[in-house]
């Protein structure tokens, strides 16, 4: 069973939610746990509420790195905090797989730090799952996005290995037999957005493992066109942003409306069941997480405002990508595009 | 394997309420004996009855149909056999609220487990039943509670007790009322009064009144209650306890609580530890994890785990976590061994000061659901 190291300091709802997470999962799983933080107050989290202990055990560390804390200079003054022994276990072989709700920057750093690259790959990407309408039955209702802020810029080559990982993911993972991959761009004609993004076309067109469905709009992000799609970070995180502010508005708009007629009060109470599923859907807190892909080991970065379930679900990831053996697969597509 | 002293009390005629004044004296305490009263359902057998379906099979039930808790039969063979070695005289005794009428296939199923006793006491339903006394079926506290101070009072007084009980009806309230009693921390009237609010009956109350009043002396008696926590009730709803009461998830933890009060030996340690591997499909991890969490509960100390650890370790059963230095550990261990030395005592590690009346309280205003005590 694979044994997954939690990062329980890391979050904006650290470390209650991650504790409570945690007791959930082993009540529902088989998953070992090490949550990794500091062990008096974690105990007490635990004391609190059910839990299973023969399927938890605790890494002491004193430090963690706040959610607004520059990564590089906490990672470097904080030899002890809770993400960089997270990390540290998974590449000492203590544990298989990482788990944070923590400060992103820092969760990509400790990786780096920590993680080797899987041969071939010239960057590691974070991927995010995204809500989605499904084109037919069965159909996963979450596509996954990379890269969503490893990198800022990256160059064609890059594009098309985070075209292979994510392929690869969602196919081991959410069990796509041929996911169509598809690359973030502001025209579907091959020639639009700049040299890289044609040359990335170019490339992505050729691996005969691809499903490659071409360039995907802005309007086409939540539409079920493609399983997987890329940009280069800096892309990526704004389009993710704006699909997690948009549910947040919705709700809010929704609110405020009620809040001002009778009219909209009943007529949002008709719509209750529908406006819920809106906000449940775009409750990017339920989803668990999504990984950072390249690295040898895995880690699963969940949202820093991730509660209890969000984090069983992170766990739950984590232990299906090491039970579905990614990082082989992923080394294995790689190699075959080079 | 029959019982080796008091038989049992179900076969005998209820004990007529005797007067306050009548109740003859404890006897005095037996210097060299110990006593383990143990629960039953849920204690020692993986009793079901949650639905009325699982509860109306319980009187058909052969001995052999009978599950017990992985790890329990080995734990009291061990007790046994321990205490024999220390010189020490054991008893064990079985209290259970279930009927007498399942007496049968109980003393099968512990004579199949290879479990000696010395008494089984049951609740006589049918008695209430037939008196038309409906609270009373229904109504443990008093008299467990009543039961435990009879048996007291009636059978070996043992200088030293150790209490097994689980996390489904009142045993921590009952165990730690029981214990205090004993030491004379609450008193007659104390008890009285703190029963009337969780409305026991009131021939129960009389009982355990009279009980308590024929106590000639007190003593710190009870080591230790033990409370299987096979709901999983949050262990942190046993605080207000004190540190004597031990929320165990599962018979390592309560072994090696045992095993750091030198009641239970290496031996007997392991054949907890492979039954519930054996039985229950623990591993080494789920070994190693149970013990951790019990040193960061405050009730094993850090030696302690380790000397377990390597009593698992030399058996194959488990091992120090990989990032342990083991070499580190053990010389913590054996300074913290002669600390102990020094400082050796094996009787309740510190008297808990209880505060019942706001447990009873909570007790109370939950319409006495006892199944969830919160005393944190």
């Amino acid at each position: 069973m694979p044994r997954i190291a939690v990062d329980a300091m890391g979050g904006d709802l650290a470390p209650d939610e991650i504790v409570r997470g945690v007791a959930q999962a082993s009540l529902e799983s088989d998953i070992q746990m090490v949550l990794v933080g500091a062990s008096d107050r974690i105990q007490a989290l635990l004391d609190a509420g059910p839990y299973n202990p023969e399927l938890i055990s605790v890494r002491h560390c004193s430090a963690a790195i706040g959610m607004a804390e520059d990564p590089h200079e906490g990672l470097r003054t904080k030899k002890d905090a809770s993400i960089s022994v997270a990390a540290r276990m998974v590449a000492a072989g203590e544990a298989d797989a990482m788990v944070t709700a923590g400060n992103t920057g820092a969760a990509v750093l400790a990786a780096a730090k920590n993680f080797k690259l899987i041969r071939g790959v010239k960057k590691a990407a974070l991927a995010s799952v995204f809500p989605r309408q499904t084109e037919y039955p069965g159909q996963d209702a979450l596509g996954l996005l990379l890269d969503v802020g490893a990198t800022i810029r990256c160059d064609a080559i890059e594009l098309t290995q985070f075209a292979v990982m994510g392929s690869a993911y969602a196919r081991r993972v959410s069990k796509v037999a041929r996911p169509r991959v598809g690359l973030l761009n502001m025209g579907s004609e091959e020639s639009k957005g700049g040299d890289v993004l044609v040359e990335a076309y170019k490339r992505m067109k050729a691996p005969p493992q691809l499903d490659f469905v071409g360039n995907v709009e802005g309007n086409d992000v939540t539409t079920g066109k493609a399983d997987v799609i890329v940009a280069e970070g800096l892309l990526g995180n704004v389009v993710l942003k704006l699909i997690e502010g948009i549910g947040e508005v919705a709700t809010t708009v929704a609110t405020h409306a009620a809040q001002d007629s009778w009219r909209w009060r009943i007529g949002m109470a008709m719509l209750s069941t529908g406006i819920s599923r809106i906000r449940d859907l775009a409750d990017f807190r339920s989803y668990g997480g999504a990984p950072i892909l390249g690295f040898e080991s895995i880690c699963i970065k969940a949202h820093g405002r991730s509660t209890a379930p969000a984090v069983k679900n992170a766990i739950k990831v984590a232990a299906k990508a090491v039970r579905d053996r990614i990082s082989p697969e992923i080394a294995e597509a790689i190699a075959e595009i080079r | 394997m029959p019982p080796t002293a008091a038989p049992d009390r179900a076969a005998m005629p209820p004990a007529a309420a005797p007067d306050r004044a009548a109740m003859p004296p404890a006897a005095a305490p037996e210097r060299a004996a110990i006593t383990f009263r143990w629960d039953l359902d849920k204690t020692y057998l993986r009793t079901q009855f949650e639905s009325l379906r699982q509860m109306v099979k319980i009187p058909f039930e052969a001995g052999s149909d009978k599950v017990h808790l992985p790890g329990v039969p080995q734990l009291i063979r061990g007790l046994r056999r321990c205490a024999k070695d220390r010189a020490e005289r054991p008893y064990v005794f079985f209290l259970s609220a279930s009927p007498p009428q399942i007496g049968n296939a109980i003393r099968q199923k512990l004579e199949l487990d290879g479990v000696e006793y010395d008494g089984i006491m049951f609740k006589d339903q049918l008695r209430h039943l037939v008196r038309g006394r409906w609270r009373s079926l229904r109504e443990h506290l008093g008299y467990k509670l009543g039961e435990l101070l009879d048996s007291r009072r009636a059978g070996p007084a043992a200088r030293r007790e150790v209490l097994f009980g689980d996390d489904w009806e009142s045993d921590p309230l009952i165990y730690s009322m029981y214990a205090d009693i004993l030491a004379g921390r609450l008193t007659a009237d104390a008890t009285d009064g703190l029963l009337r609010v969780l409305e026991v009956e009131r021939g129960a109350i009389a009982r355990v009144v009279r009980a308590v009043d024929a106590l000639a002396q007190h003593s710190e008696v009870v080591l230790r209650i033990y409370i299987n926590l096979e709901r999983r009730t949050p262990p942190g709803r046993f605080h207000g306890f004190g540190s004597r009461l031990v929320p165990a998830f599962n018979y390592l933890q309560t072994g090696a609580s045992l095993h750091q009060l030198g009641l239970l030996d290496d031996t007997a340690l392991r054949a907890i530890a492979s039954a519930l591997v054996a039985d229950a499909g623990y591993n080494g991890d789920r070994l190693r994890n149970s013990l951790d969490d019990l040193v960061r509960r405050g009730h094993l100390r850090p030696s302690s785990r380790t000397r377990v650890i390597r009593v698992l370790q030399r058996a194959g059963l488990s091992g120090p976590a990989p990032h342990e230095a083991m070499v580190r550990a053990r010389l913590a261990a054996a300074f913290e061994r002669l600390q102990a030395r020094w400082s050796r005592s094996v009787g309740p590690v510190d008297a808990p000061a209880i505060d019942y009346e706001k447990i009873v309280r909570e007790w109370a205003d939950r319409g006495a659901d006892a199944s969830s005590p919160s005393a944190s």
